[in-house]
């Protein structure tokens, strides 16, 4: 089994390439690979809790919390998330907060990286 | 180096697709990248269908487009999520996200 | 793995969405990355720009002034300073009527590395190279 490292900076709302990281991750798990999810620009915005699921947006905390529970380790850019005006007590368990380096350390570790560019 | 590019976009992309040079290239078409795999322009299919022979193209996205699996070039493997996952540890050594 | 090498691949230009100025800082927190890692073992992105990626790299911005944030021009000094190889793409610079000296140096930094213009050949080295492939 091997380990992948995702990069993933598109916003929650408004950008289905997030909804395809957290897709690819579930199914990478879910076939017994490692996964690391690192959250940068607008994609940290996601990490808050008390996400009301509105069927005209895509939802990201229910699906967090089912990749945390499974064993994905996601960890979210603590300076773009505040800047966003989240704080941590306000996020969803289980993630991470951690600074850029995070992502280059699960890199380093890492047999495949995919990147998915933001905005 | 083998490797498997996503290409999530019809036209933005292609500028650098089109300079990236791999001994084994994939393509993998997500998003609106689908729409290479199932739209002609003037009657001309995708000019990156004849990038590599290695294509394929994601069913959740042709589908969420109210496209069928018919309509996709014969050319392309329709793949899911799983299938992608196998891709990027079987198949290539690195990928890249367009 | 002791040294994972990365290519940083920025292809969109600056100042409109955040992921090509995110190319850069993360290639910079490579300096901090050790603490996570076992002795010996580093990581080693080298930052190229290709295509519209060229683009927003002049010197001369006023970000700071006219947005309150730092500005690329700014960012391309701390890279030279922390030692990062950063490539830009001759063929682009050309394409775009972009001469090579418009571009900045951190000389009055103390830094030793410069901006280095290639033939699109050494980014494509440079990708091969690199155990992962980043595109932003």
């Amino acid at each position: 089994m091997g380990k992948l490292a995702l990069g993933c900076y598109p916003g929650l709302v408004g950008n289905m390439s997030y909804d395809f990281a957290l897709k690819l991750a579930d199914a990478a798990v879910s076939k017994g690979h490692t996964v690391s999810i690192w959250f940068s620009g607008n994609a940290t915005g996601s990490v808050k809790s008390h996400q009301k699921h509105l069927k005209d947006y895509s939802t990201g905390e229910k699906h967090l919390l089912a990749l945390v529970a499974k064993g994905v380790e996601i960890c979210t850019c603590e300076a773009c998330t505040v800047a966003r005006g989240i704080q941590k007590p306000e996020g969803i368990e289980g993630v991470q907060w951690n600074a850029m380096h995070w992502y280059l350390g699960k890199i380093h570790a890492a047999d495949r990286v995919l990147l998915i560019g933001g905005e | 180096m083998k490797l498997g590019v996503f290409v999530s976009d019809f036209k933005l992309t292609v500028d650098t697709l089109d300079r990236l040079k791999a001994e084994k290239l994939g393509l993998i078409l997500v998003q609106n990248g689908v729409y290479h795999a199932t739209t002609k322009e003037n009657g001309k299919a995708s000019s990156l269908l004849e990038k590599t022979p290695n294509l394929y193209a994601l069913s959740d996205d042709i589908q969420i487009r109210g496209l069928k699996v018919t309509d996709v070039d014969k050319r392309v493997k329709v793949v899911n999520y799983s299938d992608i996952v196998d891709l990027i540890f079987n198949d290539y050594d690195k990928v890249a996200w367009l | 793995m002791a040294d994972v090498k990365l290519a940083f691949i920025v292809q969109k230009p600056q100042y409109k969405g955040e992921t090509s100025r995110l190319a850069i800082t993360h290639a910079i927190s490579y300096q901090t990355v050790e603490i996570l890692l076992e002795d010996g073992e580093t990581v080693t992105p080298k930052l190229c720009f290709i295509g519209e990626g060229v683009l927003g790299l002049q010197k001369g911005q006023n970000a700071m002034e006219l947005y309150g944030i730092t500005s690329t021009e700014s960012h391309m000094k701390n890279t030279l300073l922390v030692d990062l190889d950063v490539l830009v793409c001759k063929e682009d610079l050309d394409r775009y009527g972009i001469p090579e000296d418009a571009m900045p140096d951190a000389d009055e930094m103390g830094a030793d590395k410069k901006i280095q213009v290639v033939p699109f050949t050494e980014i494509q080295k440079a990708m091969e190279e690199a155990k992962h492939v980043l595109f932003f």
